[in-house]
């Protein structure tokens, strides 16, 4: 194994370890990593970019039903997908899950920083086996959700 | 009692609400701000009353004025002096938490939290103030 996958696998150990606490504390679900075979279409996605000790993007990509579900969760009551809350949520899960990465890292690159988040539509489909930094999914309840983190 | 909660997303604003609002304070009104910019102006009461705000909770990461700023503003025009503000943000390193105490900053929460840390926290702090 390369210095690179050897970091590589630490800091994907780190994102699933702060993608499973974010959902945990914040909207009270159990959430894991999924082994998808096929590409999903992902209709909205949040951007946060790292900068200083480590240049790089973490995007988390979502349907709009996860859109929904989230921002549901977070405030305790109902929502739709037109709802501003539901892109609002999705910037503020990417917000969370980039910051307990990047807690968790040694501390010389926990000292780079994160940007406010950034929401967008997004229209491309996202294949697993697309070769990026590297692109993790997760699923919780019946829903499935991206996060890809390019350095 | 009021507070004052700055964050640039909404959704965020009101899961610190509700968390305040778990925590047994007695809050009577909840004032919001969704960068340190617009909450200099209702601590300068050019937007809104800031009488009896008796806890600002604040993050840090915002667009135009962020939350460090915000703290360093506030010290140097000498605003809501007295009052406690928590910093509730993403921001968990050394060099940010050590810059936010430093510019009077009296709690720190890191997101993700839960509303038992807010009570922890935040409720010590409002009983000394």
């Amino acid at each position: 194994m390369t210095a690179w996958q050897t970091r590589q696998h630490d800091w994907i150990g780190r994102l699933d370890s702060a993608v499973s606490e974010v959902f945990e504390m914040m909207l009270e679900r159990n959430c894991s990593p999924a082994e998808i075979a096929e590409a999903i279409a992902p209709s909205i996605s949040a951007r946060i970019l790292f900068s200083g000790a480590i240049h790089g993007e973490c995007v988390l990509l979502a349907s709009s039903a996860v859109a929904q579900v989230t921002a549901e969760a977070l405030l305790g009551t109902p929502s739709d997908p037109d709802d501003p809350a539901s892109a609002d949520a999705i910037g503020e899960l990417c917000n969370m899950i980039a910051g307990g990465w990047k807690s968790k890292l040694g501390s010389e690159e926990a000292r780079c920083t994160i940007s406010p988040p950034t929401v967008s539509a997004h229209s491309e489909g996202l294949d697993p086996k697309t070769e990026v930094g590297f692109l993790r999914f997760y699923r919780f309840e019946d829903h499935v959700f991206g996060v890809q983190m390019n350095f | 009692m009021r507070a004052l909660i700055i964050d640039d997303s909404a959704v965020m604003r009101k899961v610190i609400e509700r968390a305040l609002r778990q925590s047994g304070l007695d809050l009577t009104e909840v004032l919001q701000a969704s960068n340190g910019e617009e909450a200099l102006e209702i601590l300068r009461g050019d937007v809104a009353n800031p009488a009896k705000i008796r806890l600002i909770m604040s993050d840090i990461n915002m667009p135009v004025m962020d939350g460090l700023q915000f703290l360093e503003a506030r010290r140097d025009q000498q605003l809501a002096v007295g009052v406690p503000v928590v910093m509730i943000t993403t921001e968990g390193s050394e060099p940010f938490v050590l810059r936010a105490i430093a510019a009077g900053a009296q709690g720190y929460i890191c997101k993700p939290f839960t509303a038992e840390q807010v009570k922890a926290r935040v409720v010590p702090l409002v009983e000394a103030a």
